[in-house]
């Protein structure tokens, strides 16, 4: 293996970590909505900590390394349009995924003051489309960043 | 990601391969990790949810990374190509995927006796089981996705 292949195999995994973290909050945003007791929502919100280095490590992993194949690859350029429009799409998948994530810490936050009056706001934010919706449009993002990689249009 | 150029006929089969892997990553990652951050609580909450996910999340993503990894191998010609002939990752890929699928299956019984026994305050070391072998199947997995973009010899 040389340097490009390491670069191509840790990029990989990357993206992988980023995958794993929005599984996870997936599988939280779906408990977390059928969450009848506090309990069980306070528990559920002691997994959110293995996300964040999952998808911020993930992130900036993939981007590094991508800018570097993309440097040192002799079949494309870093200015190609499928690069480019990784790169808008990355950012895209950052802002959305940074709104979600201050959603859901809000909602964590308040999860932990406790009192009868803040377990039901927690619940119906919860419940509420809002974090649900920006968790999808995330999600969204990376499938349509996967598919620029995999299928790199105009290559 | 997957930087090199192929033709482009290939690339549904390889985007269906590792979305699977994907899918089934995240699975393990939150099944093992839910199972670690639960494993002292009294209650069974995260133990079941790893279980639950297992089964629910890696399960399937483990079917469609499999069928991927067949459509793709048909798509590259690999099958006129003799054994002795192929690749080392593409061995790794075979190897941990079918050892890794067998080792998932045995997880899911473990994990589906222990939610079932759950119910009653029991299956915790059932749920345990579930979760170190989900944390030993992200290793194996680590191994897989390094070899398949990495592709030595």
């Amino acid at each position: 293996m040389d340097f490009y292949d390491w670069m191509l195999a840790l990029h990989l995994l990357s993206a992988f970590a980023i995958a794993s973290a929005l599984t996870l909050y997936s599988v939280m945003v779906v408990v977390g909505r059928r969450a009848d007791d506090a309990e069980p929502r306070r528990t559920l919100f002691r997994l959110a900590p293995l996300g964040t280095p999952l998808v911020g490590g993930g992130s900036v992993l993939a981007l590094i390394l991508g800018v570097i194949l993309a440097i040192d690859s002799d079949t494309f350029e870093i200015w190609d349009g499928w690069v480019i429009a990784a790169l808008v799409l990355w950012a895209v998948m950052g802002a959305i995924g940074g709104q979600t994530g201050r959603y859901y810490t809000a909602v964590q936050k308040l999860a932990e003051e406790g009192g009868e009056g803040a377990q039901q706001e927690v619940a119906a934010r919860l419940r509420a489309p809002t974090g649900a919706m920006l968790h999808l449009a995330t999600v969204a993002v990376f499938v349509l960043i996967l598919l620029d990689m995999l299928f790199k249009p105009g290559a | 990601m997957l930087a090199a150029v192929r033709p482009h006929s290939w690339d549904l089969a390889i985007f269906v391969h590792v979305a699977g892997a994907m899918i089934m990553m995240g699975g393990l990652v939150t099944a093992a990790g839910a199972g670690l951050i639960g494993w002292r609580d009294g209650a069974a909450t995260l133990r079941r949810i790893a279980a639950l996910t297992l089964f629910a999340v890696a399960l399937p993503g483990w079917i469609i990374m499999r069928v991927g990894a067949e459509w793709a191998y048909s798509k590259e010609g690999w099958d006129d190509v003799p054994d002795k002939l192929q690749p080392t990752w593409l061995g790794i890929g075979y190897i941990t995927a079918d050892v890794g699928g067998i080792i998932l299956l045995i997880a899911l019984i473990l994990g589906g006796i222990g939610v079932r026994k759950a119910r009653g305050g029991g299956g915790t070391g059932l749920l345990k089981a579930s979760t170190v072998l989900a944390a030993l199947l992200i290793a194996v997995y680590v191994v897989s996705v390094w070899a398949m973009g990495g592709k030595p010899s």
